[in-house]
């Protein structure tokens, strides 16, 4: 009896701990994101209260030495090479998570699934290098600028997006897809308005994932894409993102007033974009869930 | 009228190594109802689902022999493989509406064969969804996503999506087994409606189903072909050994009665008027199973009931005293 109800305790005892320790855990992950916010905003307040915020965003001009901070060259440089990394990735993604998912025989896939894993498991700075060698100089010598920058992004995140939406298709429901092809649809009207419609949601969020990564993405970006201190006007010129911004400097010319400042309000500036992306894209997909549910 | 619709001719179905149909040869009605009747995992639905070459969407699968439709093979290689399913409809186990709704689940098959046309599409949706019997619940809907409907509501929505590309044939697989009783009777009552127009072939693995809708019934055992004919033939005077045992089999283990009536206690001829009176109550099929311990009545009422034009299934000794006897208006 005695034993029996001490076992109780310290079983009861051990649920509670349990139950504690994962809400610590969790509170800690998600303070992390809360803290290094908060990091950004107090250190890059000096410029802030410095120099109006429209100025910080919208001037072209950056000269630190004379104490111009625009960035505006910097937020259309990751702007533009994101965007093309995008519309590169996104359709190259999309049509072979498809065929993987509904088309390809099992041997193909169980061939082309590792590759996918591997290819998004290679260092970044390994990309880098191949954008230099077979892009910007070698290869088909397109030089630096966001073409190159765009094609290496793409590259990268093409992997982590296929790889992701193919899982998403397979979960769309034999049935569905095959009520579709019952009534006469080809396999191509059926992944089109059956399947992709079905996995939206889980298409979106895969998107999502890539893009937040390629917007973050340094290394092998800023070792192509140029790196001048000028808004891109089409995809042959250089740029300057965000990220290559920060990786260049911080660290160096640190006695300049407020450079200090300008870089970490530019981690916050990419910080603040991901957001947005990310809140964007979350709405878009919830209106047109209303629409479908 | 009943003449031949689908004939299969020496037809196999492997799916890698393993055998799914062997060597089966039969004609189809066209017309009636066709129950394909057997045990789990013998092949009924790979029999079904070569009618309209769902089967090679399944990885692996080879398939020998012929299927006429209309006298043209459909295992023709050239054959166009979506006009073939345009003219055979589906019903599946578990009620498939696609993600979009209502109304766009109906106008998808006509859409995909082309049709543009507004009003024409409206027309196939209400005419459709009024076959069906669904059109009053939904009509003030139609644009609400169809997973909003009830399961039951969902197989009916099904059926007319089904019917909107305007099939000759209606493969059904077992399409009642994942609804309520309810919903299962009204799906039932649209199929016998829906014969006198279409050719109806229903995968069913509930014999009392089989017994109540088909008018041809194909019996398969672990891929072979083991009866075909009429179902009144097939039920009540089965050739094989096997059929007989399946049939038997099936109605002891899970028969479901429609009313059940508990006649202990009472003599001769009393339990007799009572169950007549039960049964008078009753629609034309309906099971009612009694429970009597009057030594005669166990003879004498089965004996009566035959006599009235009812058909005795089962009578059974339960225990000592008592025993069962079931019996179908």
């Amino acid at each position: 009896m005695e034993k029996g109800l001490s076992r109780l305790i310290g079983r009861r005892w051990a649920d509670l701990a349990a139950t504690r320790l994962m809400f610590v855990a969790t509170v800690f992950v998600a303070s992390v994101a809360v803290f290094i916010g908060i990091g950004l905003l107090l250190k890059s307040w000096p410029i802030l209260e410095a120099r109006p915020l429209s100025e910080l965003l919208f001037s072209s001009v950056w000269c630190p030495s004379r104490g111009e901070f625009g960035f505006y060259p910097f937020i259309m440089g990751t702007l533009w090479v994101t965007g093309l990394a995008g519309i590169i990735a996104l359709p190259l993604s999309l049509l072979s998570a498809l065929y993987l998912a509904e088309y390809a025989p099992n041997k193909v896939r169980a061939l082309v699934k590792p590759a996918l894993d591997l290819l998004a498991g290679i260092p970044s700075v390994v990309y880098g290098i191949w954008g230099i060698l077979a892009l910007s100089l070698g290869g088909i010598s397109i030089g630096f600028n966001v073409l190159a920058g765009g094609i290496v992004l793409a590259i990268m995140v093409i992997p982590v997006v296929t790889s992701v939406s193919e899982e998403v298709f397979r979960t769309v429901p034999r049935d569905i897809k095959e009520a579709s092809l019952a009534v006469g649809a080809t396999r191509w009207e059926t992944a089109k308005h059956v399947v992709m419609r079905a996995s939206l949601p889980g298409v979106a969020a895969a998107v999502v994932l890539g893009f937040s990564r390629a917007f973050g993405e340094t290394m092998a970006v800023l070792m192509v894409v140029g790196n001048v201190a000028r808004a891109p006007s089409s995809v042959m010129d250089p740029a300057y993102p965000l990220t290559a911004l920060i990786a260049n400097n911080y660290g160096e010319m640190m006695s300049v007033p407020l450079y200090d400042s300008a870089l970490l309000l530019a981690a916050l500036v990419l910080l603040v974009m991901v957001l947005v992306f990310n809140v964007a894209a979350r709405l878009a997909l919830a209106r047109v869930q209303r629409r479908w549910a | 009228m009943n003449e031949t619709c689908i004939s299969i001719r020496h037809l196999s179905v492997f799916y890698g190594k393993s055998v799914a149909l062997k060597d089966i040869s039969l004609s189809i009605p066209g017309r009636q109802i066709t129950a394909i009747i057997g045990p789990s995992g013998c092949g009924k639905t790979t029999l079904l689902r070569s009618i309209n070459r769902l089967i090679e969407s399944t990885d692996e699968t080879r398939v020998s022999g012929e299927i006429l439709v209309d006298g043209q093979n459909i295992m023709d290689r050239r054959l166009d493989v979506t006009a073939l399913r345009k003219k055979i409809g589906l019903l599946a186990q578990k009620p498939s509406p696609l993600p979009m709704s209502i109304y766009d689940n109906v106008a998808y098959g006509p859409r995909i064969h082309g049709e543009r046309d507004r009003k024409a599409l409206d027309r196939t949706v209400q005419d459709c969804l009024q076959t069906v019997s669904l059109w009053d619940e939904v009509k003030h809907r139609l644009r609400a996503p169809a997973s909003r409907l009830s399961v039951g509501q969902q197989q009916r929505l099904c059926l007319a999506r089904s019917l909107a590309v305007r099939p000759e044939i209606l493969l059904c697989d077992e399409p009642t087994s994942a609804l309520d009783p309810v919903s299962s009777q009204t799906i039932e009552k649209k199929l016998v409606e829906l014969k006198k127009d279409y050719t109806i072939v229903i995968v069913t693995h509930n014999i009392h189903q089989a017994i109540r809708l088909a008018d041809y019934v194909i019996h398969l055992y672990l891929g072979e072909l083991v009866e075909h004919g009429p179902a009144n033939e097939v039920f009540e005077h089965p050739k094989e050994e096997r059929t007989r045992a399946y049939i038997n089999g099936t109605f002891l283990a899970d028969i479901k009665f429609d009313k059940e009536l508990d006649l202990k206690g009472t003599k001769c001829p009393y339990n007799f008027v009572y169950a007549k009176l039960a049964l008078d109550d009753l629609a034309e099929g309906n099971i009612l199973r009694i429970i009597v311990d009057d030594p005669t009545a166990v003879t004498e009422l089965p004996r009566g009931m035959e006599a009235d034009g009812y058909e005795v299934l089962n009578s059974n000794q339960l225990n000592k005293t008592d025993w069962e006897i079931v019996i179908r208006k």
